[in-house]
């Protein structure tokens, strides 16, 4: 730009900075906002200079919008405080970032077009309209928003949403919608993201481009703390008549939904999987442990249609399933015994196995855990409270275990994809304010102490940045008030727990659902937002609805997965549904968790693990805290307690488990064991046939083919019988159809 | 024929080696001889393939404490330690790297790296990926949206029959993961401790009492039951075949006579344990030379806890000196055997520290945070030239200001120094094109 233009722009910008200043002054003279644009003409603050320094990235996490911001100059996290960014960039630093006289030549905008040495690079180009926007709002003298000036409500994504076909592109608009009724195009400063690049992608431009994949995936659009989402699928290409879905049996709603969803996909379900292959996977989902031989010869001797159910009926009654599902939640709840003290983490334990005993219904479940009081040596459920002790650590694992939201984002600063702001944290932190403890406190790394928990009727919870003192207010909806002199928690519960709080059954259903179908609708489990979408809504919310119906009977919830036909798919695909990987069309393969796989080896191997702190011939899943050693546990994966909960245990499989179970000296020991199964076997009367036959039940729980028990006989002939029947055994456990639930 | 023995006593398992139990002992050794022969013969006319140890030093190690002091800065941001001459006229380290120092002629140091991603969980992805993280993560996150250097090198380059491509120690890094490689490019992690007398790399030699025949038998029997079903196409991510790659894996590292050797660290002359250090790093040190040695292309030590938030002074006293001993020894021993040619070694972890010192509230001691504006890499060998300081940050340390270079230009250095093409194109099971490094321009100076 030629010198003597920029001096001229200088002069021009010092009048009409001064007019605005007059005019700032005279706020009467404003000039009506208009119907179509909600501005005057004049860019704004809030409207018009944060959204280009957000789309900029200049208030990016890694950028300025860090907490402590970068080379002194911090604002707030993509621009969700704007009275923090505005004094940042017109007051603070005595205003050297900003020179109205001459635009042009303010920190703010030479550092943003890189006129001068910048960190992040040259954002702005000089000769870009939101470098013109930027300058005209500096020589307009930085106006903010003023207070009848229309707010951001909202964003829409248009055109609306719809199935794609291979290669297909559309080009998405973003209009912000604002509390005059009037709107704007903001396409070009929206951020975009896809939850599925592969499957569709965006452009920065917001424009989507289907791949090759068939699936679903779901567009975000972001703009200024406000969020849209646009789901779209790419069926497979020749789609299937709908009489073969017409013609799929249905046992009950779960199979009409994911039928509805496979039509959409155009995918076709796997066959029902062999009754051995159920038999054994209903043992696994619902106790956690295999069918004893005879087990498995009456049960598929049985000739009744309805065994499949009447089999799910009967194990859901076993004592196993109480332990079996209490580890679930163990796993989710447990603290570490070197914090809490061991007798607080065992009496936890011992109430979570108590619930699952009696079926406690879920919303009771959860109810008695977010209220709990007294001692924690007499009730389990307070041992939440000696673990977690402030408000904010309380709420954060309360809103993810419970509700499905992740709120840690939102404990310093806005959550970046989703509506929760610190105001929202701390409000619902607000009703954890008033618990009081009394007794021996934490004393790591013993801690042996009682502690009571109760309702001290006074504590408060403020705002982290503004000091407000924050009255208790659910995330959303309502909730009723919190009486003079009753514990806040009250109010929670009943709001959590209530028929009208759509998270509450969603989160927990869908937890279950994953537990036996190897993935949730939503995934990961315990993320549910907008942007983080269920691969069939339907189904998650008729769930939902059914699991309200029975009363947070999670048996009956069980039953009713257990027996859909959906659940008894086979695993093995077909050519349409071999890519499905979410829609359940077939069932999906998961190793068996460590406790499962080591108590079933010791059923097998008939030689018992000796766990410390534990009586004799205790199974793993009994364990009561993860503290107890065990080797095999530690390398099949299990939760660190010294993680922030939720911690997961992940399903992989490594290397350290195959050289464990195939050289573990604990293992061996089990095999050649002179007290064990393969030694019993061997002395027996057996014959090398029936000792086959024995062991393909104890490991498959199925009957050996015949050319596979013809094989396996022949073992007989070269070796004695103990080392046939070990070296049989050791070969069958280090199988995947051992090590898999199919 | 020489006989060794694996860490627990028992003989060599050479037989097992190809599964030929029947074969006499000593033809087996030929074999193994000749085979090993032949492969230099082939490699022969091209350069040696290099090798990487790369030193992980999780948590954002200070730039400023180890190579990139700023005396002249004030107080508040030079910090209490001083800076100390090296070999090269006017480059000085931080007064607790005196070894390093001394051998400052064999390092090139990059000081001018930076990037935006200023939490663990993105820093660690950036740096060990060379991509940044798609979507944002926390700084807790241990997140994989890119195969790592050390799963990319073992799928580029694999390894010596029996051995992985791709050692981690005494654990995976956060982001070191194969992603979409698939788990036969996950790191082999061996996390028992070898400055322990009784250092063994658990469940890779067979349980006493077995014989090596039985073993043997006992893996054919396995294969004639093994009959459940695989889902070939891997669209459909049939977890099996993860166990049946770990299988493989598995009985590869039980018979394979060069795994065996190279974790046998206890045949080291105690000379040489003690110059790397008798602590578990320095050992691991000593392993990942051993490993190297052995043909491994890429071995990562982890070294944990230099996120110095706090007491960043007291800590690092302790704590620099024997590590910047245990890497001095380690460069030196590899250049002595003459492999350092043919093995990088690198240094870093996902960022730098802020430049003015500061006391966390809750904290009595004060420390420096997160700051991904800069930060210091030292490289030494697989041919990089030594004795040069490539870039520079400003003189407070704040930002590289000479020379600025990315994570994607240290990947793609690593790379390149492999003999693997930084800027090649995969494609993931659902068949999406993925550029191994979105910018694969290497660091010149380094490429010798």
């Amino acid at each position: 730009m030629p010198r003597h233009l920029v001096s001229w722009l200088g002069l021009l910008a010092a009048a009409l900075w001064c007019a605005g200043l007059v005019r700032a002054e005279s706020p009467d003279t404003r000039p009506p906002v208009g119907d179509a644009d909600p501005l005057d003409g004049t860019p704004r603050f809030e409207l018009d200079v944060l959204p280009i320094l957000t789309a900029a990235g200049c208030n990016a996490g890694a950028c300025h919008g860090k907490a402590r911001g970068q080379n002194g100059f911090a604002l707030s996290l993509l621009g969700f405080d704007p009275d923090f960014d505005y004094a940042a960039i017109v007051k603070d630093a005595r205003g050297r970032r900003l020179f109205p006289a001459a635009p042009d030549n303010s920190l703010l905008l030479r550092k943003a077009a890189a006129r001068v040495p910048h960190g992040g690079g040259r954002r702005l180009p000089p000769d870009s309209p939101h470098y013109a926007t930027l300058g005209a709002w500096i020589v307009a003298g930085m106006p903010r928003n003023r207070p009848d000036d229309p707010e951001l409500v909202r964003i829409e994504l248009s055109p609306s949403q719809r199935v794609m076909t291979q290669g297909d592109e559309e080009q998405l608009a973003v209009t912000a919608c604002y509390s005059d009724g009037s709107t704007r195009d903001v396409t070009a400063l929206a951020d975009f993201q896809s939850s599925e690049a592969a499957i569709a992608a965006v452009g920065r431009e917001g424009r989507v481009a289907a791949g090759e994949l068939p699936g679903q995936a779901t567009i975000m659009a972001r703009y200024m703390g406000q969020i849209a989402t646009w789901d779209t699928a790419i069926p497979l290409p020749h789609p299937v008549d709908r009489a073969v879905y017409d013609s799929l049996p249905r046992h009950n709603f779960i199979d009409e939904l994911v039928w509805r969803k496979l039509a959409q996909m155009g995918v076709t379900p796997s066959e029902p999987a062999a009754d051995s292959t159920f038999l054994r996977r209903v043992y696994l989902d619902a106790i956690g442990r295999l069918p004893t031989p005879g087990e498995v010869r009456a049960w598929l001797a049985d000739a009744d249609p309805q065994k499949r159910d009447r089999l799910v009926d009967a194990l859901l009654e076993r004592d196993e399933y109480a332990d079996y599902w209490a580890n679930k939640w163990a796993d989710l709840l447990r603290p570490n015994p070197y914090r809490v003290g061991i007798k607080a983490t065992f009496s936890l334990d011992e109430w979570l196995r108590d619930a699952f005993r009696r079926n406690l219904s879920y919303d009771q479940f959860v109810r008695r855990l977010v209220t709990a009081r007294g001692s924690t040596w007499r009730n389990g459920a307070v041992t939440l409270f000696r673990d977690r002790r402030g408000p904010d650590e309380i709420t954060t694992s309360v809103s993810q275990l419970f509700l499905g939201i992740r709120l840690e984002c939102a404990k310093c600063h806005q959550h970046p994809f989703e509506v929760w702001g610190q105001k929202d944290f701390y409000s619902l932190a607000a009703y954890f304010a008033q618990i009081e403890r009394k007794g021996t406190g934490l004393s790591p790394p013993i801690s042996g102490g009682e502690e009571i928990v109760f309702h001290g009727g006074k504590g408060t919870v403020a705002h982290p940045l503004t000091g407000e003192l924050l009255d208790p207010r659910p995330l959303f909806g309502e909730a009723r008030p919190v009486e003079p002199g009753e514990d806040p928690r009250e109010a929670l519960a009943d709001w959590m727990t209530s028929d009208d709080n759509p998270y509450f059954a969603r989160a927990a259903v869908n937890r279950i659902w994953a537990e036996l179908m190897g993935r949730g609708l939503v995934d990961p489990v315990d993320d549910l937002r907008a942007t983080n979408p269920p691969s069939n809504p339907a189904l998650l919310a008729a769930l939902a609805d059914e699991f309200r119906r029975l009363g947070y009977d999670q048996k009956a919830l069980l039953r009713t997965m257990m027996t859909s036909y959906v659940y008894g798919l086979s695993s093995l695909a077909n050519e349409r549904n071999v890519a499905d990987t979410r829609s359940y069309s077939r069932h999906y393969r998961q190793r068996l968790g460590a406790e499962v796989l080591l108590d079933a080896i010791c059923d097998i191997t008939q030689v018992p693990e000796t766990f410390a702190a534990m009586p004799p011939e205790s199974r793993a899943m009994e364990i009561w805290t993860h503290r107890v050693g065990s080797l095999f546990l530690d390398a099949f994966g299990r939760p660190d307690e010294n993680q922030d909960p939720p911690c997961e245990r992940t399903p992989d499989t490594t290397v350290v488990q195959t050289l464990h179970m195939m050289n573990a000296p604990s293992l061996h020991a089990k095999v050649i064991s002179d007290a064990g199964r393969a030694a019993a076997l061997a002395a027996s009367d057996k014959t090398p046939a029936e000792i086959v036959e024995e062991l393909y039940l104890l490991v498959y729980a199925r009957y050996p083919a015949a050319d596979e028990a013809q094989a396996a006989v022949s073992v007989f002939d070269e070796r004695s019988r103990r080392e046939a029947a070990e070296d049989l055994l050791w070969a069958l456990l280090n199988t995947p159809e051992f090590i898999f639930k199919d | 024929m020489a006989v060794h023995r694996n860490c627990q006593g028992m003989t060599r398992r050479d037989s097992l080696q190809l599964g030929l139990a029947a074969l006499g002992c000593g033809g087996l050794v030929d074999l193994l001889r000749l085979s090993g022969q032949a492969a230099q013969e082939a490699g022969e006319g091209t350069r040696k393939p290099v090798n990487c140890i790369l030193i992980w030093m999780d948590g954002g190690p200070t730039h400023f404490e180890t190579f990139d002091p700023k005396p002249e800065a004030p107080l508040e941001i030079r910090g209490e330690f001083e800076a100390i001459e090296t070999r090269l006229p006017s480059v000085h380290f931080s007064e607790h790297m005196p070894r390093l120092a001394g051998i400052a002629d064999k390092l090139a140091i990059v000081r001018s790296v930076c990037h935006n991603q200023g939490n663990h969980g993105a820093g660690n992805h950036y740096m060990m990926t060379g991509a940044p993280p798609r979507i944002p993560v926390g700084c807790g996150a241990f997140v994989s949206f890119h195969p790592s250097l050390g799963s990319v090198a073992a799928y580029e380059r694999g390894a010596p029959r029996g051995l992985p491509g791709y050692f981690s120690m005494p654990s995976m890094s956060r982001s070191g993961g194969p992603n979409f490689l698939g788990a036969k490019y996950a790191p082999f992690v061996v996390s028992d401790d070898p400055n322990r007398d009784n250092f063994r790399v658990r469940d890779v030699a067979l349980p006493e009492g077995l014989t090596d025949d039985r073993f043997i038998g006992r893996r054919d029997l396995r294969g004639m039951v093994d009959r459940l079903p695989r889902i070939d196409d891997r669209a459909a991510g049939d977890p099996v075949h993860a166990l049946d790659e770990y299988y493989r894996q598995g009985y590869d590292l039980v018979t394979s006579v060069r795994a065996q050797k190279a974790f046998d660290i206890q045949s080291e002359p105690d000379s040489v344990r003690e110059a790397y250090g008798r602590n578990p790093f320095g050992q691991r040190a000593l392993l990942a030379r051993r490993l190297v040695e052995a043909g491994v292309p890429f071995v990562t030590l982890y070294d944990g806890g230099w996120d110095h938030h706090s007491d960043i002074f007291g800590g690092l006293r302790k704590r620099l000196p024997r590590f910047e001993s245990t890497i001095a020894s380690l460069i030196l021993d590899l250049d002595e055997r003459g492999l350092l040619d043919t093995t990088l070694v690198v240094a870093l972890g996902e960022f730098g520290r802020t430049p003015k010192i500061s006391t966390l509230s809750g904290q009595s001691k004060p420390g420096r945070d997160h700051w991904a504006n800069a930060m210091s890499i030292l490289f030494a060998g697989g041919g990089t030239p030594g004795g040069q300081v490539v870039g520079a940050t400003d003189r407070s340390g704040y930002a590289a200001v000479e020379r600025m270079l990315s994570p994607e230009n240290f990947v793609s250095t690593v790379y390149q120094k492999l003999g693997i093409d930084p800027g090649k194109i995969y494609h993931t099971p659902q068949g999406r094109p993925v550029h191994l490094v979105s910018d694969p321009t290497p660091i010149a100076e380094l490429m010798g």
